[in-house]
């Protein structure tokens, strides 16, 4: 019994000898993941890491057994750092997972989510088979009886009240293909009602940081990090959202020493690892900024050169940063004069700086304005376009970079084409569609043009009577395609929106609060999709990689893959030939590769055409040759390229450009990577020059700014005679000299601008100043729901207003003053453990242990001033009339007069459970009060962004 | 000969809990028993630390000393092993570990504990390596396969180290010769100025 | 050496007193194969006391652990709070305790009491009825106290053998029994003492209500403790009612500490149930263990007087009718009110007086 082996002598009968005698059939999932033992013997790390992993300390030796262990690689599903989870796999069950040592974003590391994903394998908490409320019970359902009653109940509402009653709300969870093909859907569908959690994520990022130097994505990457001598983060908690980022930034302090600076609300678990926390008042990122850019602007410390080459309408923000001198913006953020004059030195003494902001920065009714702020700081400061600067802006899901991407938003098709008649005529082309049958889909041109609903409204939608909706109808039918309702605000309201549709569909791995958070009984159905360790495709991380996943195992139970349950339903509509008319169908499934090749034919304009299937595969496999810091190839079969083919991935995948790693880098030539700003906004204003001056990407035979590139352009440089005459064809058809590289779908344009080292987007200045926003320059605007009264009409919001189809209140809410009933500022972020609404992360049980209450964070002073002792039980009121019951977390993590409560939870509402709700055994294991349910109302003027990061609540002993 | 030590560097854990639920899975570790476990200490204020911690595989272990039926045994890597056959749960090592290493299923009489479960160094235990018995009874024996254990492998920010005392420390040791220029210059490293008395 | 008993006896008290420490060289009879540092401070020996914990003979470690205050608690997200201490290192002086002091003392106490029986029964034999038997026997006990008392005393024996099995297995009975073979009897007495802890309790409790108010001192008990019950005179009987002295004082005994036997049991029973404290744990089971070996002395004396040291005195606890002689020299005073209550009596055996001097020992072996 005692008998134990010497560690590496691996020998005896094998579990695998065991395994194949039972394989026969008679062995469930459940015993073979018990019995699983084994691993295959993972290859010894020669390099020590750069950050000083432990491996292999003594590599013992003999370990592989003969076995059939297949290695799978796919991308964790938890956050936009795409970590690689490399799979074990025994005859189709995921039996073991082992650190991906090779990949150069997470070097093997994982945080708590990614380190339990093979959970998903069990599934034991998941939803099993399509299933409907009748009568207030669940009942089990086949797929073709699904399929064909949410059918018929959607074409009943499209037939009475137009496509654009029913509401297709997608994911971030899709992979990049299904995310295409769930846009290509809604439009087939014949409305632009889809968005997806990017809405209430980064839309306000998406919006800002496009509108100011083209892009709106991170312009560098978690690796780049590594060059940064200073970081400053803003409103975002890595540590907690993004671990593994913190793996980078950690690294950047400890070896390039940079300067680790954390402005938050909150003493968060990043901030505890910083050298310098400065705490502000949640909602006054603007003031915070201007502070600091009141201090380099006041000592000269900004970079002048660079804003003459390349910053447009910086005088307009000198103006209005000289109104926040010290003393202002103390009475504005809390924050003491002193400190922020300190932040200013280091940002201005330590270069290159990188700018880092997640949510903190940009749910807010002002949110665009703040990460234009934050732009405008990097600027100031030289520091875009530079390796260890520029706007690292960390995404939250895996894929709602590309989700974005790809559209399933309500003001755009895929690559922001917009909703315009040209772009709708451009993807026709692509899809091999009539334009004339698309139109016919809609219910009318005005309508197939106008933005859509956005996910933070889609409530307002439901219960706004239809003569205040800018729609012929309000929505009658809603699809959860891979959405936490309970990441959302206004829960009470949206109960009732819930309770008023006519049809309610939600298609998830995971039953999610939407199927028990209203009362109803009938006419909700549950169809299971499969999860992205089910399927495969690419997914395209924060830093505008892409990572191709394998399919680790079938999806479990009954649950399908989100495009055979698109296909499913295109078929039932009636327009399965138009979704896949260059897509070859297997069975029901179509080929994910062809779907990345006709997005490849029609992503000019942000670089999605380069990354093939054949190549993202390649650079899986060849992780290993990737620097971890430049993530450049050194040698190999990609030598030069970028990791995961960063966007923009120029011309056709013949080409074989690099990708980009760092956006807007002028030292290095185009066709590896660099490019100036994008001229997207025109090329003057006012009289002023929007294009570069003395500034281009070297090897530019344009030296200095220029235009984006169109046919015309190219006779006019004389480049157009290094067309082919395919390209030249290509051309031709759409439109002669009016093409453009947007829109050219042979890719010609792009290649001959780059061959002479030119972008094919232009080279103009960022502009600083955007004129088509409500505040062109940014402006501090005080929190709809604000303690500070004093301050409300100095900074006032905005007027109420109708956009995005949908009523809008500003000033007729911030106009009464809550802050006597409701004293506390309310604020919410992350918990390592769960992601977005935890439907997913609350039933995986090894991470569900780790957090088993919801709670909030209450300052003792606020504690003890409402008799509130830690641990015990709190209500938590809203002023919209929402309340939760939580526990109380005492802690000086949130300063005085603020309280923050994670968003994970649900399932519990207003104090009573509705775990009896769930159909049974698909409750995820822990439950707890949504903060939605006490958050406010309040949406970005530009995005309709929902305001969770700043309102005010009441706190009361329960 | 080697010997096998954990370490977790204070400066860079954030508990993000990736070494608890990697041990969870890879060994399959049931709900309740936390063979890891992170700490934060001084929570939510400046100084704010965390440290992960699990059994240390101490070479002079009080459990191996208390056990009354003498189940608790070193290996030649100088990891800390237990017989689960032999336990009967009476919980003394438990009260010996000064790490609060041991666990127990609460599945004895009365809700007293049965047999101790702790962290093996992702060694498995004394069953035939690599058996099905090994695997049930204590998990994954990464260690026969020539791997580290996967709470290490998989730290987020590579605060936890686990390996050979001697590179572990000389690891250790280069980051905080690295560190040491410019701490205690800001904020709220003051830790360097203890560690630098290595 | 004039009687088996004696040797006995004696034997027992030398295994006890230096059993623990015989062995301490053989503990590690089976090492597994790969079990190389198979380090056991002998107890004792320098080291347990003083030594940190042992990582911290790696500088890095100590880098770490170094600052941590000893007892220091930290937030953890799991329920389970007490999960947030991260160093305690009391436990190497409840180790010590357990290992030494425990076992070296709780031995020393068993041993010494046998050898004082020992002794005792030596030089003082067997107590005998002076005056003989009568045949006329009158009833001590009913027989749901006879039930009480064994209930009791028997789930004692068991939990004082389980209990000092487990004290003193490895190093005394693993030798013998091999590690296998040890590890079941450890698991089955381990089951045993935890339920047969509910039935020593439930037989404390029955006995202490129906004892109780015999128990309480009472005018004869002075004299008693002043002729120290009349062992130190011959045919010297002080008065006593129900119970004299020496038994009340067995039995506050037994009440008090199966008292904090039991809820230092009950505590072990049901870890961290009652307390949160890890150092309320240790104590228990020091406590518990300490108690338990003196107690087991005690009882020694108890079953010694009551059996081997006494001459009819087990009559009383096993049929529950003892003769009239016998009570009358132990138990006068409630003799007198027995028969003044014309309660029943029986016949029994009889005997004649005999002197006490020329019987000594012989007797007995005749028996």
């Amino acid at each position: 019994m005692l008998v134990k082996k010497r560690s590496g002598s691996a020998n005896g009968p094998h579990i695998l000898s065991t395994l194949s005698a039972a394989v026969g059939g008679a062995i469930d999932r459940r015993t073979f993941l018990r019995r699983s033992g084994i691993a295959a013997g993972g290859a010894a790390l020669a390099a020590a890491l750069p950050v000083g992993a432990v491996r292999q300390a003594q590599a013992a030796g003999p370990a592989a057994p003969a076995g059939k262990i297949e290695m799978r690689k796919t991308v964790c599903t938890h956050c936009s750092v795409g970590c690689t989870v490399e799979a074990e796999v025994v005859n189709g069950v995921w039996v073991g997972q082992e650190p991906g040592y090779d990949s150069p974003f997470n070097l093997g590391a994982h945080c708590a989510k990614g380190a339990s994903v093979r959970e998903h394998a069990h599934g034991e908490r998941r939803l099993k088979h399509p299933m409907k409320l009748e009568g207030g019970k669940w009942k089990k359902i086949s797929w073709d009886e699904a399929v064909n009653e949410v059918g018929d109940r959607l074409l009943k509402i499209r037939e009475a009240n137009g496509p654009d009653s029913v509401f297709w709300l997608g994911s971030a969870k899709h992979n990049n293909e299904q995310a295409y093909l769930i846009r290509k859907f809604a439009a087939l569908w014949g409305t632009n009602n889809i968005d997806h959690q990017a809405r209430i994520c980064h839309s306000t990022t998406v919006a800002g940081v496009a509108n100011t130097w083209g892009y709106g994505a991170m312009t560098n990457s978690y690796n780049d990090i590594h060059n940064s001598k200073l970081i400053f983060l803003i409103g975002g908690n890595p540590a907690e959202a993004h671990p593994v980022a913190m793996q980078h930034m950690l690294h950047a302090k400890e070896k390039t020493k940079a300067k680790f600076i954390v402005a938050d609300p909150r003493f968060t678990r990043t901030a505890a690892r910083a050298d310098e926390y400065m705490r502000f008042r949640p909602g006054t990122d603007v003031a915070l900024i201007w502070g600091i850019l009141w201090h380099v602007l006041d000592n000269g410390w900004e970079d002048k050169e660079y804003i003459r080459r390349r910053v447009y309408g910086f005088e307009d923000i000198r103006a209005e940063v000289a109104k926040w001198t010290p003393e202002e913006v103390e009475r504005v953020t809390g924050v003491p004069g002193a400190q922020v004059k300190r932040v200013a030195q280091l940002m201005a003494s330590n270069k290159p700086g990188t700018l880092i902001w997640c949510m903190g920065g940009t749910q807010h009714s002002n949110g665009n304005n703040n990460t234009r702020a934050y732009c405008i700081l990097q600027l100031a400061l030289g520091n875009m376009g530079v390796s260890g600067g520029g706007t690292n802006i960390f995404r939250g899901h895996d894929n709602v970079q590309g989700a974005t991407d790809f559209g399933v938003v309500a003001d755009s098709l895929p690559g922001y084409y917009g909703l315009a008649e040209g772009s709708w005529k451009h993807w026709a082309r692509v899809w091999g569609l009539d334009y004339d049958y698309l139109l016919s889909r809609f219910h009318s041109k005005e309508m197939m043009e106008a933005t859509g609903i956005p996910v933070s409204r889609w409530i307002d939608g439901v219960l706004e009577p239809a003569e205040n909706l800018e729609q012929p109808e309000s929505l009658k039918g809603m699809v959860f395609w891979g959405h936490a309702p309970n990441s959302q605000t206004r829960l009470p309201e949206m109960k009732q929106a819930m309770e008023k549709l006519d049809t309610l569909v939600i298609i998830d791995p995971y039953p999610t609060v939407a199927s028990v958070l209203s009362d109803r009984t009938d006419g909700v159905y549950l169809l299971p999709a499969a999860t992205q360790f089910e399927t495969y495709g690419s997914a395209t991380a924060s830093n505008r990689s892409l990572q191709w996943r394998e399919k680790v195992i079938e999806p479990l139970f009954e649950s399908l893959p989100d495009h055979v349950i698109m296909y499913k339903f295109a078929k039932k509509f009636g327009f399965a030939d138009e979704l896949v008319k260059n897509i070859q169908v297997n069975g029901e499934e179509p080929v994910i590769e062809d779907i990345t090749r006709e997005f490849n034919k029609g992503m000019w304009t942000i670089g999605y055409t380069g990354q093939s299937p054949e190549r993202l595969k390649e650079h899986m496999k060849y992780q290993h040759t990737f620097d971890k810091t430049t993530l450049r190839a050194v040698g190999g079969p990609l030598d030069g390229e970028y990791y995961g083919l960063p966007w923009p991935c120029w011309g056709t995948p013949e080409m074989r450009h690099t990708g980009s790693a760092n956006l807007y880098d002028t030292s290095i030539p185009v066709a590896q990577g660099g490019m100036g700003f994008r001229a997207r906004f025109g090329v003057e204003r006012n009289g002023t020059n929007l294009l570069a001056e003395d500034s281009w990407p070297v090897g530019s035979e344009i030296e200095d700014g220029y235009p984006e590139f169109t046919m015309a352009m190219l006779k006019k440089l004389g480049w157009d005679k290094d067309l082919t005459d395919d390209e030249r064809k290509a051309i031709e058809a759409v439109g002669g000299d009016s093409a453009n590289w947007k829109t050219d779908l042979s890719g010609g344009i792009q290649r001959v601008a780059i061959a002479h080292g030119c972008a094919p987007y232009g080279n103009a200045k960022a502009r600083t100043v955007v004129w088509t926003f409500p505040d062109p320059v940014p402006l501090h605007r005080e929190p709809l729901y604000t303690p500070r009264r004093d301050l409300v009409a100095d900074y006032p919001t905005y007027e109420d207003k109708t956009f995005w189809r949908v009523p809008t209140m500003y000033a007729s809410i911030q106009k009464n003053d809550f802050s006597k009933d409701f004293p506390l500022i309310l604020t919410s972020g992350r918990l390592v453990e769960y992601e977005g609404g935890g439907d997913e992360t609350r039933s995986n049980p090894w991470l569900a242990e780790l957090q088993q209450d919801m709670f909030a964070e209450v300052n003792p002073y606020d504690a003890n001033n409402a008799g509130i002792r830690n641990g015990a039980d709190l209500w938590l009121h809203g002023p919209n009339g929402g309340k939760v019951l939580v526990k109380a977390l005492v802690t000086e993590r949130v300063g005085r007069g603020v309280v923050f409560m994670p968003f994970h939870f649900g399932g519990v509402f207003q104090g009573k459970s509705l775990r009896d709700k769930y159909p049974q055994g698909a409750d995820p294991i822990v439950l707890g009060e949504s903060s939605n349910t006490a958050q406010t109302y309040g949406y970005d003027s530009v995005t309709q962004m929902q305001e969770t990061k700043a309102t005010l609540c009441r706190i009361e002993a329960a | 000969m080697g010997k096998m030590v954990f370490l977790c560097d204070g400066d860079r854990c954030i508990e993000c809990n990736a070494c608890v639920t990697a041990c969870k899975n890879e060994n399959e570790v049931p709900w309740g028993i936390n063979r890891r476990r992170v700490v934060t200490l001084d929570d939510g204020t400046p100084g704010e630390k965390s440290l992960s911690v699990a059994c240390m595989h101490c070479s002079d272990a009080p459990c191996v000393n208390v056990c009354p039926t003498n189940v608790i045994y070193h290996t030649n890597d100088g990891v800390v092993l237990h017989n689960k056959d032999g336990c009967i749960g009476c919980g003394y090592c438990f009260y010996a570990c000064p790490f609060g290493a041991p666990q127990y299923p609460q599945e004895g009489n009365f809700g007293s504990r049965g047999k101790m479960d702790k962290c093996t160094f992702c060694n498995g235990g004394p069953e035939e390596t690599f058996s099905q018995a090994e695997y049930t009874k204590y998990g994954r024996n990464r260690l026969a396969e020539g791997k580290l254990p996967l709470c290490a492998e998989m730290c987020s920010t590579k605060a936890l180290l686990a390996g050979d005392a001697n590179e572990v420390s000389d690891i250790y040791r280069q980051r905080v010769v690295e560190r040491g220029f410019d701490s205690g210059a800001y904020g709220f490293s003051q830790s360097f100025g203890q560690q630098q008395k290595l | 050496m004039r009687h088996p008993i004696v040797f006995l006896l004696a034997a027992l008290a030398a295994v006890v007193a230096f059993g623990p420490w015989a062995p301490a060289a053989a503990q590690d009879v089976r090492p597994p194969a790969n079990a190389t540092q198979h380090v056991q401070p002998t107890p004792g020996g320098p080291g347990i006391e003083a030594a940190p914990p042992a990582t911290m003979r790696y500088p890095s470690i100590t880098g770490q652990w170094g600052e941590i205050v000893d007892g220091e608690r930290g937030y953890v997200s799991i329920p389970d709070k007490k999960a947030g201490r991260l160093i305690q290192t009391q436990g190497m002086d409840w180790l010590s305790w357990r290992s030494e002091e425990v076992r070296r003392y709780g031995a020393y106490a068993v041993a010494a009491m046998l050898i004082a029986l020992t002794g005792f029964f030596a030089v003082k034999g067997r107590v005998k009825v002076d005056s003989g038997l009568s045949g006329r026997l009158i009833q001590r006990f009913k027989t749901h106290e006879i039930i009480g008392h064994w209930l009791t005393a028997g789930s004692f024996l068991l939990l004082a053998l389980t209990g000092t099995w487990l004290l003193f297995g490895r190093p005394l009975l693993m030798p013998v029994l091999g590690a296998d073979g040890y590890a079941l009897t450890a698991e089955i007495s381990k089951y045993m003492h935890n339920f047969g802890g509910f039935v020593f309790m439930a037989g404390l409790l029955y006995i202490f209500l129906v004892w109780v108010r015999h128990n309480l001192w009472d005018r004869y008990d002075f004299n008693w403790i002043i002729k120290a019950g009349g062992f130190l005179a011959k045919n010297s009987h002080p008065p006593a009612d129900k119970f004299n002295f020496g038994q009340k004082t067995v039995f506050w005994m037994v009440v008090l500490l199966g008292l904090a036997l039991s809820v230092t049991g009950l505590n072990l029973l049901m870890p961290f149930w009652f307390v949160d404290e890890i150092e309320l744990m240790q104590w228990s089971q020091i406590v518990h263990a300490g108690l338990g070996m003196g107690m087991f002395a005690l009882m020694l004396a108890h079953i010694y007087i009551g059996s081997v040291g006494m001459e009819h005195a087990f009559k009383a606890m096993s049929t529950g009718w003892v003769d009239i002689n016998w009570a009358r020299e132990h138990h006068s005073v409630w003799v007198d009110k027995y028969v003044a209550g014309n309660n029943p009596e029986r016949r029994g055996e009889s005997r004649p007086p005999t002197d006490g001097e020329q019987a000594h020992g012989h007797r007995s072996a005749a028996e």
